[in-house]
């Protein structure tokens, strides 16, 4: 009984333990994760995020036009597990500490996040092709010299010509 | 009378939680927003119920399973007009991890007609928190 008296008192001096969101600030601890971002200018369109992802909540495919691939991650079936970030070779997706989940209804297919990745057309015959991105260039190579750079404008084909010339 | 009623229950709607067959992350987190006075959902004027006929505001977890839909619709009738839906956890949105399972009947839409959705698997209290201010919202336009 005294304990509890104690601990009684004390709380009588102590300031209140609630959170006060969603009257003011709340705290995010560190490596929360949330929605997930994405930055199509790193991309690779390598689909391995679309391959992991728990949730299947990532799509990848071509627009009618043939213009480039477009991505579309649907928030609404996202589980956070953070497998698509883990697996990202140049870390073109991210969890954010975004949680603000909450929405209407009416938005239900529009809660997305989107990007899209142009073709650009190879520096040797023309055919489109998805951009290496420069991401991916200093994962892979320590130095990125002018001839990598270059071979950065083929195609598969073309690099491959150019290689065994 | 009328009039007074409608003024005062805007200021207080009751929650009431339906498990439509989740895995039990949201129900905790749900818990935690009511029970834990870190949350303390009950502070927007909202108190949880343990009767369908004193229910408001009505949220929703889990993927709705095959087993569960009958009685889950059944205690959705029984919450008198009108109410509010909200959706927790991607679960009763999308199905979640469980879409297109042979196991589960849902998205919740399908059978319920949802209001507010909370995505996260499950959503963190504060968003919650977010999900239970937009039913709120959508609570006093319909009373
Ligand atoms: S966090 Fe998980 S579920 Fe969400 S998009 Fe990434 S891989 Fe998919
Ligand atoms: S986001 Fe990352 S994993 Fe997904 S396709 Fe692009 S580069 Fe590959
Ligand atoms: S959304 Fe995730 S945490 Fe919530 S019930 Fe479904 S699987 Fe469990």
């Amino acid at each position: 009984m005294s304990s509890f008296l104690k601990i009684a008192l004390r709380n009588l001096f102590k300031s209140p333990t609630t959170d006060p969101y969603p009257f003011g600030e709340t705290f995010v601890p560190e490596g929360l994760r949330g929605k997930a971002k994405y930055n199509a200018g790193a991309c690779i369109a390598c689909r391995m995020c679309e391959h992991v992802c728990a949730g299947g909540a990532i799509q990848i495919r071509e627009v009618a036009d043939k213009s480039g691939l477009e991505f579309i991650l649907w928030h609404n079936t996202c589980t956070f597990c953070g497998l698509c970030e883990y697996y990202c070779p140049t870390k073109a997706i991210r969890l954010t500490e975004d949680y603000h989940t909450a929405h209407r209804q009416e938005d239900k297919y529009r809660y997305v996040e989107k990007g899209f990745i142009k073709y650009v057309n190879c520096a040797g015959c023309g055919t489109p092709m998805v951009p290496i991105s420069p991401e991916l260039l200093q994962r892979a190579y320590e130095h990125v010299n002018k001839e990598i750079e270059m071979l950065r404008h083929l195609c598969p084909k073309c690099r491959q010509k150019r290689a065994l010339r | 009378m009328r009039k007074i009623l409608q003024k005062i229950a805007k200021k207080s709607p009751w929650l009431y939680r339906i498990n439509a067959g989740s895995c039990n992350g949201c129900d905790v987190e749900l818990a935690t927003t009511a029970c834990i006075p870190r949350y303390d959902v009950e502070r927007l004027g909202c108190k949880y119920c343990g009767s369908p006929k004193h229910a408001d505001i009505v949220l929703i977890t889990g993927p709705l399973t095959a087993r569960v839909k009958e009685k889950v619709l059944r205690l959705y009738e029984e919450i008198p007009e009108p109410k509010v839906t909200v959706a927790i956890g991607v679960c009763p949105i999308s199905g979640g991890v469980f879409r297109d399972s042979y196991a589960i009947t849902g998205p919740i839409d399908n059978f319920i007609p949802v209001d507010v959705n909370v995505p996260g698997c499950p959503p963190r209290p504060q968003a919650i928190i977010d999900g239970i201010i937009e039913a709120i919202k959508i609570w006093e336009t319909r009373l």
